[in-house]
């Protein structure tokens, strides 16, 4: 009986739980979880009545017994209904807190029968006292309700009626739980912050929630990375840069990434970074670190940002622009351009730096920026992004 | 006969609001661009900042007052040109205001626990949403949620701005 008491008693915490109402004593019996009770507020209303007039009744087995008679039918009509069942458990188990109290008075022999007599006495008197109190009439069942699991659960199915801790019971409400406001406050803040953080979830893209502190440090990176684009989208206004040294680029739409591309110009530097052993990778690492070089310049000071692009030989232009060019030089230098794929995973959301090289010879520098300049009026018929891209 | 009608637009939603502003001050910083010549980088970084702070703006006043971070927004845009001294004393004045919110977020830097995030990142987000210093987190992840939000229209309609005028 017990097992299943508690298995019941379970169900209703996690019925109880979700709600998110402030008074959770107040939940245990009223008829707030409501849509799972039928007529939660007159039997609790019954209940009360029923407690506080054996409250009124002196310890004795008899007036349990009688609580039993009344208390199984009740259980027997609403055997499936989950109130029911809680009240018919609380009931089962201050008979059986009385039960072992007498029975140990009586024996007084064992030491663990005498401790959970006076448990029980004790426990029963605070039950008494707290019924008496018309305040703390709502705990009490949670409260029995609660040492019942607790003691199904922590004590396993024996039948020792010792309960858990005796000053507390009458404060004690719910298993998980305390009344303690403060706690209460602070689960409720839990709970409201979690929901929150669900719903940010679903608004940055990177949405797989681990945990809270690495959800919460892609929300930082998705908000910085927010603010940049904003700030280069205001860089590519400057309308007609075209004639102006340090460029401009602008977002291309397509590609499904939101994508700031550089590429390099000048083959004397990005020679040596090209060549490393394992390309795409150091030439990753290099690359972040450079993108984020230039990130933050960006935020301080365009120019210096320019001049620090200039400085490593790259300039600003659109993926699609640079794919462009690729292809389109694809047969004349492919050994020397080394390509970083935009779209994946991790960098989806960040600056991307693509070094082609120039093969670092003078000559072909000024052709291959006029290559740009034609594939950027080329490509501008079918390309959303408009950049214009100067040599540096 | 070129007649472009654009899918029709809630005339009232954030992101037409956040559009009609911006493409006005827009058009107010086209006019004044002939007096400069944008060709070094001080000229372009002033434009480019004087964009930004268009945006910024239009979008704060899009959201007027409704939320903290666009009066916090708001607030910095309006007391930035002027003197530094009414920035010190509002400053005092608002930390004041908000110091019994601010023992909520010392209470709740602990770590380990399943809801509440260490104090280190909810910092980094406070600086990086305007007016976010003197929130308890909750409201700051509120905030950013709308904050986010906000963003992301700007971004769109400034792209479409862009891609509707470079070329």
């Amino acid at each position: 009986m017990q097992p299943a008491c508690s298995r019941e008693m379970q169900a209703m915490d996690s019925l109880l739980n979700p709600t998110h109402h402030l008074p959770l004593q107040d939940l245990q019996i009223h008829g707030h979880p409501p849509p799972q009770f039928d007529n939660p507020t007159p039997s609790h209303d019954d209940f009360l009545e029923q407690m506080l007039s054996t409250a009124s009744f002196p310890l004795s087995s008899s007036s349990w017994s009688d609580i039993d008679d009344n208390a199984f039918p009740q259980g027997g009509d609403g055997g499936s209904n989950p109130f029911q069942a809680m009240k018919m458990m609380m009931m089962m188990q201050q008979q059986l807190l009385v039960a072992g109290g007498p029975s140990a008075a009586a024996t007084g022999g064992t030491h663990q029968g005498g401790g959970e007599g006076s448990n029980s006495i004790t426990s029963m008197q605070a039950l008494f006292n707290g019924f008496g109190d018309g305040s703390f009439s709502h705990p009490q069942p949670s409260f029995g309700a609660d040492s019942k699991t607790d003691i199904n659960q922590s004590q396993g199915p024996a039948a020792t009626t010792a309960a858990p801790e005796k000053p507390k019971q009458k404060v004690r409400a719910r298993r998980g739980q305390a009344t303690d406001p403060h706690s209460i406050a602070e689960r409720l803040r839990r709970v409201r912050i979690a929901e929150r953080m669900k719903a940010l979830q679903e608004l940055v893209p990177n949405a797989n929630k681990t945990d809270k502190a690495s959800m919460l440090d892609e929300i930082i990176d998705y908000v910085k990375f927010l603010q940049l684009q904003v700030k280069v989208l205001s860089m590519s206004r400057l309308g007609g840069a075209a004639a102006v040294a340090p460029l401009v680029a602008d977002m291309p739409s397509e590609g499904g990434g939101d994508c700031v591309q550089t590429s390099a110009n000048g083959g004397g530097v990005s020679l040596p970074r090209n060549s490393n052993g394992d390309q795409p990778s150091s030439a990753n690492d290099s690359l972040t670190v450079t993108e984020h070089q230039v990130a933050k310049l960006m935020e301080e000071d365009m120019g210096s940002a320019m001049q620090y692009l200039q400085g490593k030989g790259l300039c600003l232009m659109p993926i699609s622009l640079a794919t462009a060019i690729s292809t389109a030089n694809s047969h004349s230098r492919s050994p020397m351009i080394n390509h970083v794929n935009p779209n994946n995973g991790a960098n989806g959301n960040h600056l991307l730096l693509q070094s082609s090289g120039g093969g670092g010879d003078g000559p072909s520098s000024p052709s291959m920026s006029v290559l740009t300049v034609q594939s950027a009026t080329l490509g501008n018929g079918g390309v959303d992004g408009a950049a214009s891209v100067s040599k540096p | 006969m070129n007649k472009y009608n654009p899918p029709r637009m809630n005339p009232s939603s954030l992101r037409s609001r956040f559009a009609t502003r911006f493409l006005r001050s827009l058009s107010e910083i086209n006019a004044q661009k002939p007096t400069a010549s944008s060709s070094s980088p001080t000229e372009i970084f002033r434009r480019y900042r004087r964009i930004k702070v268009a945006a910024d703006k239009s979008m704060a006043y899009s959201v007027r007052s409704r939320r903290t971070w666009s009066r916090a927004m708001l607030w910095k845009l309006r007391t930035r040109p002027c003197g530094r001294r009414s920035v010190k004393t509002s400053t005092i004045v608002r930390k004041t205001r908000h110091e019994k919110q601010n023992k909520n977020t010392t209470t709740a830097t602990t770590t380990g626990e399943d809801g509440v995030v260490s104090g280190v990142e909810a910092d980094e987000l406070r600086e990086l949403v305007p007016g976010g210093e003197a929130m308890d987190l909750y409201n700051l992840l509120d905030e950013t949620a709308h904050y986010i939000k906000c963003l992301t229209t700007q971004v769109q309609v400034m792209k479409k701005i862009a891609d509707f005028y470079s070329p």
